[in-house]
C-alpha cells in the first residue's frame, strides 16, 4: 500500500486487541517503527459513504462496476492523528483493504464531504 | 485569471509549461512541464500526505491511553474485524498481513 508522504510503506498487518477496540493498529513489515493507529470509518460515521476513485479500484483489483460496499467487499479504516489539540480522523483519504485479496489503498477523495481532519469526539461530548 | 481552450498552453516564467490537453464534462486533463526538482501533485494529496506524517509520529503511552480511554465505556459495543480476515491468532491479539 502505498501511502502519499512516506516514502516507504508497502505491507501492513492489522494488530486488534479488544482492550483497545475499536482502534485498529497497522503495523508495517518494513519499517518496525512506523504505525498507524486507525478506526472503522463506520464507528466513526455510520452513514459514511465510500467513494473510490477509478485508479484506486485498479489497485485493489476491484472489477465489479459498482462501487465496494464497506464491510461486505472493504474494509475501510480511517488514520487517527493523536495530537494535544485534539485527536483528528482523515475521513478524506481512508484505507481501503480488499477483503477478498488484501490489497490496500488510500482511497484520496478530491472532492469529499470529509476532511483530512475530521475532530474525534467533540460532536459526540454530552450537552452540558 | 485567464481563459484557455483545449489544447493551449499557459507559460509561468521560462521553465512552466501548463497545457489544458482535455476538457471534459465536470473535469479538465491538465499537461505540466516543470523542472524536476519542483513537486507537482494534487493538493488533496499534499494534504493527505502532511497528514499521514503527523499520524505516522508515535504518540505517547500517556496520550494513546486516553484515546483509548475516549472509546469506554461507551454505549456501543464495537465489533471486532471479522475472523477470516485473520491468520494466527494469539491471546488477544489477532495479525494478518495485507499486501500491496
Amino acid at each position: 500500500m502505498a501511502c502519499p508522504g512516506l516514502r516507504i510503506a508497502a505491507n501492513f498487518v492489522p494488530v486488534q486487541s479488544p482492550a483497545c477496540a475499536p482502534i485498529v493498529f497497522l503495523q508495517s513489515l518494513e519499517e518496525p517503527s512506523l504505525r498507524f493507529i486507525t478506526i472503522p470509518v463506520l464507528v466513526l460515521d455510520p452513514q459514511y459513504r465510500l467513494q473510490v476513485m477509478d485508479q484506486d479500484l485498479e489497485i485493489l483489483d476491484w472489477r465489479a462496476k459498482r462501487q465496494p460496499q464497506v464491510g461486505e467487499d472493504v474494509l475501510c479504516l480511517a488514520v487517527v492523528s493523536i495530537r494535544e489539540s485534539g485527536s483528528t480522523a482523515n475521513l478524506m483519504a481512508p484505507l481501503v483493504v480488499n477483503l477478498q485479496n488484501h490489497k490496500a489503498v488510500q482511497a484520496v477523495v478530491p472532492q469529499s464531504n470529509y476532511s483530512h481532519q475530521e475532530a474525534l469526539f467533540a460532536a459526540e461530548a454530552p450537552p452540558c | 485569471m485567464m481563459t484557455r481552450r483545449q489544447g493551449e498552453t499557459i507559460l509561468i516564467g521560462d521553465e512552466i509549461e501548463i497545457v489544458i490537453s482535455h476538457i471534459g464534462r465536470s473535469r479538465v486533463k491538465v499537461g505540466i512541464r516543470a523542472p524536476r526538482q519542483l513537486l507537482v501533485i494534487a493538493q488533496e494529496v499534499k494534504l493527505v500526505g502532511d497528514e499521514n506524517r503527523a499520524a505516522a509520529l508515535a504518540p505517547s503511552v500517556a496520550a494513546l491511553t486516553a484515546f483509548v480511554a475516549q472509546f469506554q465505556p461507551s454505549p456501543h459495543t464495537f465489533p471486532l474485524l471479522p475472523e477470516e480476515l485473520f491468520v494466527g491468532q494469539d491471546a488477544g491479539t489477532k495479525t494478518e498481513r495485507i499486501s500491496k
